[in-house]
């Protein structure tokens, strides 16, 4: 049962392993600008975990008894999450933009029909089910539906709330206060979206690392060192696509 | 009843035997309770000259009378100054002498008398009839009828501007806010478990000085006693900055006075001028004198508990539930399942290797 395409064999036990070695070429899935999203996005959001969770619960505090002015330990924490929070926010529009200026495996459309349909496939996939999952370069339709809430429906709620919060008491000079409406309207419930979706993001990476790993160790085609040098193993139909994929840089 | 001729408030102040000095000297007070600049006391002064006593008509429903307790209490202006110099407060279930018919009927004679002049007080949520009747009449309808003719309406106290601890779940008796009840007023929200005396006052009179509603926020609260967050003006605010803070109510930290943040503080999310104006003429509040802030000016402060404990809460669902332990309990989940898969991807895979190598074989 093996797919011409791409030399993938799908097993009655659904765990595809690559066996053709023929037409093997390198094919340039993730563009720059998409590798420098993903990497800014993994250090700043590592920074906002790390600081958010001292803030919301500041888990190390001084045992000798001393005055204020000695640290700034919370001051820090915040300084720090207020800047990761920006870097993140500009890196979501740079990247917003990239969907629609990058190449194919930059965009996903969930409104059509075969975009429902491979997310039921890639399911049964990973249930180790029969399928008839596609083998693509880039994100199958499940990964990009996961991206779509996750990264996307989660950045969103993430920014808006996180902007309301850190311009809360100054109504007068940042517009800030309608966007509160949206998380229930005071300052505790706007509090509680951001601090829930957070451990949103802690679950996407567990399953996003592991998942990444998964698709390296089987199907051999250099998932983890494509989003450092942008390029994956794959089959190539014909030399031209080959080629094409080579040229842009 | 015979309509008096109403004396201004400085004329109401001189019979009573108060100098020139005084009432000065009480407009000055009022200015800075007001949150105006001394220049503008000025400004107080000629209203008050000028102004008649407001007429002031007080229904209470589901509530505590902690807001009119707190109310006879403030100290600027004096409570007898705010009763009976600048407010005329021509009905009070509570400080009423009269009661029965008697108080019913002069509550129905004020309101025709000053009908669109005065103003309508509320405090107490607004529960379904059977729950609250006055005088034989459901709550609501008795509302109704009294903000009819109002020039605004204010609310007192949280109960009557969110719901407060009537509408805290299950709100078995389905107690609501006044704005849910009255549409077509203009509603001053005043919230508080229960609002400071002076922002009472202080709103009532910057209505009598310059006969609008102050500015309010986004919520109807006036801006210049809801305008900061507790957090932003409390005096432990620089061990929060410092990562100072007290573990317990009994250890060295609380004794330094460091930041009460990890034992529940609600400062941060709580809109009020406790840390500024302070309670009982400026003596203290609850942060200073080493409780936490509960938040009590805040919609829904009685389900955002638990008090004495730093958490959010999961959005739709009580506070009972931890969302950080139910984000390790799922990150910890996701952990396992992700070991599992792995195992299982890696002993399949085996197997199909073998049978492939068979089948090239």
């Amino acid at each position: 049962m093996t797919n011409p395409n791409t030399g993938l064999e799908t097993h009655s036990s659904g765990v595809k392993v690559r066996t053709e070695t023929k037409n093997l070429g390198k094919v340039y899935v993730w563009e720059l600008p998409v590798r420098i999203f993903h990497w800014v996005n993994v250090l700043s959001i590592l920074a906002l975990i790390l600081t958010g969770i001292y803030i919301g619960n500041p888990f190390i505090g001084s045992s000798v008894p001393e005055e204020a002015y000695y640290s700034y330990v919370m001051g820090w924490a915040r300084y720090i999450h207020f800047f990761a929070a920006f870097i993140f926010t500009a890196n979501i529009i740079l990247r917003v933009y990239w969907f629609f200026k990058g190449n194919k495996y930059a965009k996903t459309n969930p409104f059509k029909k075969a975009f429902w349909s491979d997310v039921l496939e890639t399911t049964k996939f990973y249930l180790f089910l029969k399928n008839k999952k596609k083998h693509t370069p880039g994100h199958n339709s499940l990964a990009q539906l996961g991206y779509i809430i996750f990264i996307g429906l989660g950045s969103l709620i993430m920014i808006l709330t996180g902007i309301y919060l850190y311009f809360e008491p100054q109504f007068q000079s940042i517009p800030v206060a309608k966007l509160g409406a949206l998380f229930g309207g005071d300052s505790f419930s706007v509090r509680s979206f951001h601090h829930i979706v957070a451990w949103g993001f802690i679950i996407f990476m567990v399953i996003h690392v592991y998942l990444a790993i998964r698709e390296d160790w089987l199907s051999k085609n250099g998932t983890i060192s494509s989003i450092f040098t942008g390029y994956k193993t794959e089959q190539v139909e014909n030399n031209d696509e080959k080629a094409q994929g080579e040229k842009r840089d | 009843m015979l309509k008096t001729k109403q004396k201004t408030i400085y004329e109401e102040a001189l019979s009573r035997g108060f100098s020139r000095r005084d009432f000065l000297k009480m407009c000055t007070a009022l200015a800075a309770t007001m949150g105006l600049t001394f220049k503008e006391s000025e400004k107080v002064a000629k209203a008050m000259e000028s102004a008649k006593r407001v007429p002031v008509l007080w229904l209470q429903f589901q509530a505590c009378t902690g807001c009119t307790e707190s109310f006879i209490r403030a100290s600027h202006p004096k409570v007898e100054s705010v009763l009976l110099d600048m407010i005329s407060l021509e009905f009070s279930d509570v400080l009423s002498a009269a009661s029965g018919y008697q108080l019913e009927d002069n509550m129905a004679n004020i309101m025709k008398e000053y009908a669109g002049e005065y103003v309508l007080v509320v405090e107490g949520a607004i529960p379904d009839d059977e729950f609250t009747q006055v005088a034989g009449r459901g709550a609501k309808e008795v509302l109704k009828e009294a903000a009819e003719n109002a020039m605004l309406v204010i609310t007192f106290g949280s109960c009557a501007s969110w719901g407060g601890i009537p509408a805290a779940k299950p709100n078995p008796t389905n107690g609501r806010p006044v704005k849910d009840i009255i549409k077509n007023k203009q509603i001053v929200l005043v919230p508080g478990c229960p609002p400071i005396a002076e922002v009472m006052t202080g709103v009532i009179a910057h209505i009598l000085t310059f006969g609008k509603v102050p500015e309010l926020d986004q919520h109807g609260r006036p801006k210049a006693f809801y305008r900061h967050r507790i957090h932003d003006k409390c005096n432990r605010r620089a061990y929060f900055d410092a990562g100072l803070f007290a573990e317990s109510f009994d250890d060295v930290g609380a004794k330094q006075g460091y930041c009460l943040y990890k034992l529940g503080c609600k400062g941060p999310t709580t809109y009020a001028s406790c840390a500024e104006m302070r309670w009982n003429g400026g003596t203290s509040y609850p942060i200073q004198s080493g409780n936490p802030c509960i938040g009590c000016t805040e919609k829904n402060f009685w389900d955002n508990g638990p008090f004495f404990e730093r958490r959010a809460k999961i959005p739709g669902t009580q506070t009972t539930i931890n969302p950080d332990a139910v984000g390790f309990a799922i990150t910890g989940a996701a952990l396992a399942g992700v070991a599992a898969h792995a195992g299982i991807t890696a002993v399949k895979k085996k197997k199909d290797e073998k049978s492939s190598e068979e089948r090239s074989e």
